[in-house]
């Protein structure tokens, strides 16, 4: 079985467009919530249905409890985003999103689809922009309210084989908000990216 | 996209008549575009909002203001769309629904989308805010949310006394023991049984059988703790589980629930009918393998409550138990 991945160069390229787009959604996010934004390097791995969980766990390596919040991102550009947060939430971004300081239980889900929102925005539409494309997104849904991580990805309720995966992991200064953020790419929007990464490097 | 005359008419019919809220809005809050479904519901006529600050001309949007102000002044700085959900913020704007009678909901519940318009530069000039009505939606969902929530509850009781059924109890019991496995906390489980409750059945019939039965739950609801969990185990049996309890404590209990029955006869059609319970107890002990032990125990004990005359309460003792087998 062919595995519909990226050849070398494309990989490469796919790679320093990430770098780039996630330098930028750090200077943007940074912008917007006026705190200084921690982003790792971004990890770009190919991973099958049934190592996905256990990538995502080395990659996080969280043994508590966390809430994700996922949204898909289509037409240029096809997939979907998950954003992890560790069981300390988003309340440190409370105020900088406009919420009061004391959250009832919905106003906590809307302010983490309301970051997740603005973190998937960011850092999709910095990836989208390099390739000069223009998205549209899904509003983003509640996927998991404080449950153990490997119990957010179960591979029965996934429907590919194989799948692009680019990892990046948020922090704020003085703050001890930790997020992730899990940009999933399946097979057909593996496929549109191929084509949008060999018109890039036919540009330079 | 053709900007044909005609083209523009149809667009700008679109807007208008389609049964969606669209309005636009500039970076100092001013509306720009206000269509016929904002008209309506708002009561604001179009030629009488346009150029008017959003939040002078809706004070009611004064609880959400710091909010709004932000979530929209970040599509300006991002210029990336944002999204709101009835199920976190029912309503943007307190407009009337078109289910007044049958509704049961107070006003229009609204899902919403911010989408940033970009000039030819690539900045964001305006706000476009697309606003559903999808009250309907909300009324099917919490309508099957109380369905589930009813179901639930209904697969976890007992049609005749109400009490949890044997199910649950299993359930219960699985989790209380893990947790008694895991925290080494203590546990008791006690089995009870209607003492010749087919004689009552023979001799006075069913229906006299299931007062009895119902009374006997009110009787030992009456003698537990919150955190004591009754259920109904079989056709006149019953199990006690006692989270956070030892084996002495649960005998005291027991032979609590033991007495208010013994003591006053449970009146049928004006006849005193003199109903006893025998009771077996046991409680978890590190060494026990499995939560299937702690019945096959209670039960055991139960039958020794049997065996010595009835309306009595025995704690399962571990040498017994090699006595038993």
């Amino acid at each position: 079985m062919t595995i519909a991945a990226l050849n070398a160069d494309q990989t490469d390229a796919l790679q320093e467009v990430v770098n780039i787009a996630m330098g930028q959604a750090g200077d943007r996010l940074a912008r917007t919530l006026d705190v200084f934004v921690k982003l790792s390097v971004p990890r770009i791995r190919l991973v099958h249905v049934s190592e996905v969980i256990r990538t995502v766990q080395e990659m996080i390596s969280n043994t508590s409890l966390v809430s994700a919040v996922r949204q898909a991102f289509f037409d240029e550009l096809r997939g979907e985003a998950v954003v992890i947060y560790d069981n300390a939430g988003c309340k440190d971004l409370a105020n900088l999103m406009g919420y009061n300081d004391e959250l009832s239980t919905l106003e906590e889900q809307e302010l983490l689809l309301d970051v997740s929102n603005v973190l998937v925005g960011a850092c999709v539409n910095g990836i989208a922009q390099q390739f000069g494309a223009d998205l549209s997104f899904s509003p983003p849904s509640i996927m998991a309210e404080k449950i153990p991580l490997d119990l957010v990805l179960s591979p029965e309720n996934l429907s590919w084989q194989y799948a692009l995966l680019v990892e990046v992991n948020f922090g704020l200064e003085n703050s001890d908000f930790k997020s992730h953020l899990l940009i999933l790419m399946a097979e057909e929007g593996i496929d549109t990216l191929r084509t949008s990464l060999d018109r890039l490097m036919e540009a330079i | 996209m053709s900007t044909s005359a005609e083209d523009l008419s149809l667009l700008e019919f679109i807007v208008g008549k389609v049964n969606v809220g669209i309005f636009v809005i500039d970076s100092e809050f001013r509306v720009v575009v206000w269509n016929r479904f904002m008209e309506s519901h708002s009561g604001y006529r179009t030629k009488n909002i346009i150029g008017q600050n959003l939040f002078d001309a809706f004070p009611e949007l004064a609880e959400s203001e710091k909010w709004l102000r932000r979530k929209i002044q970040n599509i300006f700085v991002l210029k990336n769309g944002s999204f709101t959900s009835w199920e976190q913020r029912p309503y943007l704007f307190r407009f009337r629904h078109n289910r007044p009678v049958t509704g049961g909901v107070d006003c229009m519940r609204q899902n919403c989308t911010f989408q940033p318009m970009k000039d030819e530069a690539g900045e964001v000039r305006y706000v476009c805010v697309t606003l559903f009505d999808v009250t309907d939606t909300s009324i099917y969902q919490n309508m099957l949310q109380k369905t589930l929530a009813s179901l639930a509850d209904a697969s976890n009781r007992d049609g005749l006394t109400g009490i949890y059924n044997r199910r649950f109890f299993e359930q219960a019991l699985i989790k209380e023991y893990s947790r008694a496995q895991r925290y080494g906390h203590t546990l008791s489980l006690a089995l009870l049984d209607l003492d010749h409750f087919k004689k009552v059945n023979d001799v006075h019939g069913h229906l006299a059988g299931d007062e009895v039965l119902r009374e006997t739950v009110r009787r030992l609801s009456g003698c537990l703790r919150d955190a004591d969990i009754l259920a109904r185990y079989g056709g006149e049996e019953f199990a006690v589980i006692f989270p956070e309890t030892a084996q002495a404590g649960a005998m005291v209990v027991a032979e609590r629930l033991r007495a208010a029955m013994a003591v006053t006869p449970i009146i049928y059609n004006t006849q005193p009918l003199t109903v006893t319970i025998s009771v077996g107890v046991t409680e978890f002990r590190a060494d026990i393998g499995r939560y299937e032990d702690l019945i096959k125990e209670a039960d055991l004990s139960l039958y020794a409550s049997k065996d010595s005359g009835r309306n009595r309460v025995t704690g399962y003792t571990p040498t017994a138990s090699a006595e038993c087998d």
